[in-house]
Formats: C-alpha cells, sequence, structure tokens
C-alpha cells in the first residue's frame, strides 16, 4: 500500500483488454504443404492493408502433436450474406482448393500493451511492438530515475502546500541528466505571491465542496489532506485552490479589500515556471544575444550554432543533454553556443495536479520532453481527464506523460 | 446606460482585421512568425499584441496572450478594477487575429472570458477553434462538467467565432517570413529561423 508508483499516461484512452474492438474475417482451416502456394497468392489478390498487426496465419495444435493450420482469406462483412462481398480472386481460390470458409474475429486495432496484445492473441494472433519513440520511462523507470522522480514530486507537494492559503497548484521544471532544478514555481492567479494569498483564502473557499462532490477529487483531496505534513495545530481542512482545476473560478471572485495584492487569470504555475525558465535563458545566454538587435541576436546565435533544420537541432539538443555537455557548459561557467538548450527541450516538468489545455498546449510550445504530475484533474485536465494533448498527433512536439502516485504517508 | 453591442458592419470587421495584420508585420520585421491581433471593447481598440516568441525565448508569448496582458495591466493596475469588474469588461471584448487561435490561446481567450474572436486563416496543426480541439464552443465541453455541482462552479465559457477574414494576405505572410527567412542574416546562413513555435510549423495554414 505505501509503496509510490510512476504510471504512464498513454496517448489513447485506456480500453479494457478484453473490450478492444474486433472486425470480422473470412478464414480457412488448408493444407499444411499448401501454405506457402496459398499465402504467397492471398498477398496479391487479398493484401490485409488494414490489418497490418494481425498475422494471416496461425497454427493450433490438435491433439497427438498434429498442427492444424488456419489463413485469413480477407476481411469480411458484418452482414448475414457474406458470400456476397467475397473477392473474385478469393472466390476462386476457395473453389479451386476447396475450402470451407468460415467468419472470425480479429482484433481491429495494433495493442499499445502486452496485455492488450496476450488478449488479442486469444482471439487470433497479432504482432506486437512496443511502442518506438525514444522518450525515457516509458518502457520503465530504472530504481534510482524513479528516486528522483519521486523525489521531485515530493517537493512539487511541499511548494503547493507551502503558504497560508490554500493548496495551489506548483510546477518544478527540472533538467533530468544533471537532476538540476530550472525553474520552479507555484500559481500566481490570486496573489503575486502565494504565500501571501490572503485573498485566495476568502476567494477560493467555495471549492472544496464543489471538487469534493466528483468522487475523484474528493480522493485528491483527502491525499492533500493526508499528506499535508502532519503537524497537529494545522488546520485539517486545506482548501484547494489550483487554478488549473478550474481556470474560470477567477471571474466569479469578489472585490478584494486589499489593494495591495495582484492577480492575473492566466498565472497558472506552469506558465509561471516557463516564464522562469525562459528568463533563466535569457540571463544565462545572455551574452551570446548581444551582438546587435535583439530579435537578431536570437536568430545568429541559432543559424551560427548549426546548420540543421530545427527538427535535427531539437534531436542534437537533447542528445547534448545526455552526454553531458550542457552539464560542462554550466560547469565551466561560462556557456558555449552549442549547449544552449533549445526551449526546454530535454527537461521535465512535475505538477501536483495535470493541467489544464491552456497549461499543457503551453508545454507542447516550450518543448517539455515529459510531465510527471500526481492528481487528476477531472473537469478541465487536458493529459486525460477531459482531453489528451499527448495523442493529438497533428502537434509538432509530443512529451511522456506519467502520473506519479505517491504512498499517503510522505 | 450603455449603448447596445453594436453589429459589426463587414467594413468594420476588415478595418479592425487589417489592425491585426499590422501587427503580424510588426513581428515579421522583428523576425518573429508573423501573428498580430488587436482587441476591441465597444468599438475601440483597447489593445494590440503580436508574437515574441523568438525574442522572449518563451513560446506561450503568442499576439492573442501579449494583448490580454496589455489588458490586465491597464485595468488591473492603473484602473484599479476587481476580478469581477474586468471580468466584465472581457465579456464585452472582441478580438481579431491573423490566424486560428492555437490550443493555449483559445484555452486562454475562454479562460478570461471574451466575448467573441475573428480570425483569419485557420490553423491545422494547433488550432483551438475547430481545427484541433473546439475549445470556442461551450458545447464541446463533456456535460458532467458543471452539472450538478451547484452554481458556485464557474462554467467553461465559450464564445463566438468567425474565421476566414482576410486569411490570404495572413497566409501571405506566413509565406514571406518562410520563404525570406531574416533578410538581415549573412547570406550563407540565410533560412535558419527558429523552429516556430507559434501557432504553425511549415505553412500549415489555409485561406478559410
Ligand atoms: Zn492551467
Ligand atoms: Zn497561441
Amino acid at each position: 500500500m505505501n509503496t509510490s508508483q510512476i504510471l504512464h499516461v498513454p496517448d489513447k484512452p485506456p480500453i479494457p483488454p478484453h473490450q478492444q474492438p474486433t472486425v470480422n474475417v473470412l478464414a480457412s482451416v488448408i493444407e499444411p504443404k499448401l501454405a506457402n502456394t496459398i499465402i504467397r497468392r492471398l498477398n496479391q489478390i487479398s493484401p490485409l492493408e488494414i490489418l497490418r498487426h494481425v498475422k494471416r496465419i496461425q497454427k493450433k495444435h490438435v491433439e497427438e502433436g498434429k498442427i492444424k493450420l488456419l489463413v485469413i482469406l480477407c476481411v469480411a462483412g458484418d452482414g448475414e450474406n457474406e458470400s456476397n462481398n467475397i473477392p473474385e480472386g478469393v472466390q476462386q481460390l476457395i473453389n479451386s482448393y476447396q475450402l470451407s470458409p468460415f467468419i472470425t474475429k480479429v482484433c481491429q486495432y495494433a495493442a499499445t500493451s502486452k496485455e492488450d496484445w496476450e488478449e488479442q492473441c486469444k482471439l487470433w494472433p497479432t504482432s506486437f511492438h512496443p511502442p518506438t519513440y525514444n522518450i525515457d520511462g516509458i518502457g520503465g523507470f530504472i530504481e534510482e530515475d524513479s528516486h528522483s522522480v519521486f523525489d521531485f514530486m515530493q517537493l512539487t507537494l511541499k511548494m503547493a502546500r507551502s503558504g497560508d492559503g490554500p493548496i495551489v497548484n506548483a510546477a518544478v521544471i527540472v533538467d533530468p541528466s544533471v537532476n538540476q532544478i530550472i525553474a520552479s514555481a507555484c500559481d500566481q492567479t490570486c496573489s503575486l505571491y502565494s504565500s501571501k494569498a490572503e485573498c485566495c483564502i476568502r476567494n477560493c473557499t467555495k471549492q472544496p465542496e464543489v471538487y469534493g462532490s466528483h468522487p475523484d477529487s474528493s480522493v485528491v483531496a483527502d491525499h492533500v489532506n493526508v499528506s499535508s505534513d502532519g503537524s497537529r495545530d494545522e488546520p485539517k481542512q486545506r482548501h484547494i485552490g489550483a487554478s488549473c482545476l478550474n481556470p474560470w473560478q477567477w471571474a466569479a471572485q469578489q472585490k478584494l479589500q486589499t489593494t495591495s495584492s495582484s492577480w492575473h487569470p492566466l498565472r497558472h504555475a506552469s506558465i509561471v515556471a516557463i516564464e522562469s525558465s525562459a528568463t533563466r535563458d535569457r540571463r544565462l545566454f545572455l551574452s551570446l544575444g548581444q551582438d546587435g538587435d535583439k530579435s537578431n541576436g536570437v536568430y545568429s546565435i541559432q543559424s551560427s550554432s548549426t546548420s540543421t533544420t530545427p527538427t535535427k537541432r531539437q534531436k542534437t539538443d537533447s542528445t547534448n543533454a545526455e552526454n553531458g555537455d550542457k552539464l560542462d557548459a554550466h560547469t565551466e561557467g561560462l556557456p558555449s553556443v552549442s549547449a544552449r538548450p533549445y526551449l526546454c527541450t530535454g527537461y521535465d516538468i512535475y505538477l501536483v495536479w495535470e493541467p489544464c489545455a491552456m497549461c499543457a498546449m503551453a508545454l507542447v510550445h516550450q518543448r517539455i520532453r515529459r510531465i510527471f504530475y500526481a492528481f487528476l484533474n477531472p473537469h478541465a485536465g487536458a493529459l486525460g481527464s477531459v482531453h489528451r494533448l499527448q495523442g493529438e498527433k497533428s502537434l509538432n512536439h509530443h512529451y511522456a506523460v506519467f502520473r506519479v502516485v505517491l504512498p499517503k504517508e510522505l | 446606460m450603455a449603448s447596445p453591442t453594436e453589429e459589426q458592419s463587414p467594413d468594420d470587421t476588415l478595418t479592425y482585421m487589417e489592425l491585426a495584420i499590422q501587427q503580424a508585420k510588426l513581428a515579421l520585421d522583428c523576425l518573429e512568425v508573423p501573428v498580430g491581433c488587436v482587441i476591441l471593447e465597444g468599438g475601440k481598440v483597447v489593445a494590440a499584441g503580436r508574437n515574441r516568441t523568438n525574442e522572449t525565448r518563451n513560446a506561450t508569448r503568442h499576439a492573442e496572450m501579449e494583448a490580454i496582458d496589455v489588458l490586465l495591466e491597464k485595468w488591473q493596475q492603473k484602473d484599479g478594477l476587481s476580478q469581477l469588474e474586468v471580468a466584465e469588461k472581457f465579456s464585452k471584448c472582441s478580438l481579431y487575429v491573423t490566424c486560428e487561435p492555437c490550443i493555449m490561446c483559445a484555452a486562454a481567450l475562454s479562460i478570461v472570458g471574451v466575448q467573441e474572436v475573428y480570425y483569419g486563416c485557420t490553423n491545422d496543426k494547433f488550432g483551438g477553434c475547430g481545427s484541433i480541439l473546439s475549445l470556442h464552443s461551450s458545447s464541446s465541453i463533456p456535460s458532467h462538467i458543471g452539472d450538478g455541482v451547484g452554481s458556485e462552479v464557474a462554467r467553461p465559457k465559450g464564445f463566438k467565432c468567425t474565421g476566414g477574414l482576410m486569411a490570404s494576405e495572413a497566409v501571405s505572410l506566413f509565406r514571406s517570413f518562410y520563404e525570406q527567412g531574416n533578410p538581415n542574416a549573412p547570406k550563407p546562413h540565410r533560412p535558419l529561423l527558429a523552429p516556430p513555435d507559434n501557432a504553425l510549423n511549415n505553412l500549415n495554414v489555409k485561406e478559410e
């Protein structure tokens, strides 16, 4: 029970393995010695274009070490009169080898997990290729790495409840190649400094009931309450005022007594952290940007650094990070042009709550490599709950998303 | 009493979009991906913005975010308005932007609660107003949100959205950005532009 876990949040909504969609195919038993001839012929006259993951042929062991071969002839319609839909070539093949075709089911889509695949093969064998995109952690974390993940997440949770006011969302951007914090921030929607978030106490009080009414979010609230640092005199009920949970809430807030406090409806933790990492970038590489006009400087840096295309440069940067080139640049104190990371390429971000659509897209723009969050955002989350940006194929950048489940006692 | 919401005549909308195009040209002059916008309140331009992602090294500094910040600064810092008053003012604003707002900006526009958005070309890769997600349409929001959780929950806000205004002008700006690259840069390094994080990678924009 008290174990931490890192769960990959996949590109597609999970389907229970036994509920994967299927399609009908026309199959037949064939003579093993005819297998090669028939398969070759079928590949010509009836290629399984839309079912590339499905194996054309399956071996069934029958009693006494005997083997039965089954082959898929073609995709079958759902209708009763499937014989009408059989392509002419296939029909000829059936006639000339005197096959007795029957309808059976195969899974419609390629398996995305080992569990799905095992379930698929119960219907008809398929092939399984684990995700090929190369982001560490999708295939699991080594112990050392998962320890850093838990440490950074705990730090993020600590930030989220550090103020006097409600628990807010917090964001920590990390360079995992050197375990260095690049930027960190809390929500600044209610007050410029969340630790002085007096206005939030008054204005966000209604949120816990609101979110508590949803089964998932009451779980969230419990988690946070239980995991808040356990000191006895701390009020049991900490209100949750995380901006991403209800981004529209700001407009409902009453006029404030305090004139000094500042607020901004869009300064969610992720947005502020991105801003602060950009400021750091400009400061660190200041000397590089001084040859002339500001924006010109940016361009000349990039054009002199490498002559690859933008996408290639991105790859180069992450390779550099892995090779520790960036570390060298930092330790020498004189950042070199080639070590300048492109935005947040290669960096991770830790968030207490699953981000809203604005924040999730901001993290796409800023080229974050991996997102770790602790709690779901059932009403406004864009990484699995309401939307699933990591699965939007048209976007020009894709991060890997993980949910970190921590034990209740921290 | 306040004047009734004036229906924009087609001429007016083109005039405002022309101003947004001017902003996009400013961005182009600064070697930024050319997207620009203006915000109107009661028929008056109250804010303008253009892309500043390269200059700031912050890929979220899109035209819309810039313009929203101009208004927040003005209404909050200078005029000392409350959240409620600011929200009230945003709800009377319309935004003219040269390209369909991306998912981030569409979400931001919904959060601040603008009334209406007019855009130029569509944004096939990142668009949040119909192309990839439809954050402008409140009906796209799953029905469980805001239902049965009491009146205290602020519901996701939609806004009216009209595309295709001066789309070819907007597209031709992108085209000059990608074709000419940086006109001031020495020739050998000519087309090496930062990956445009903003709305558009490649010329993946369409005239409506
Ligand atoms: Zn957010
Ligand atoms: Zn945008």
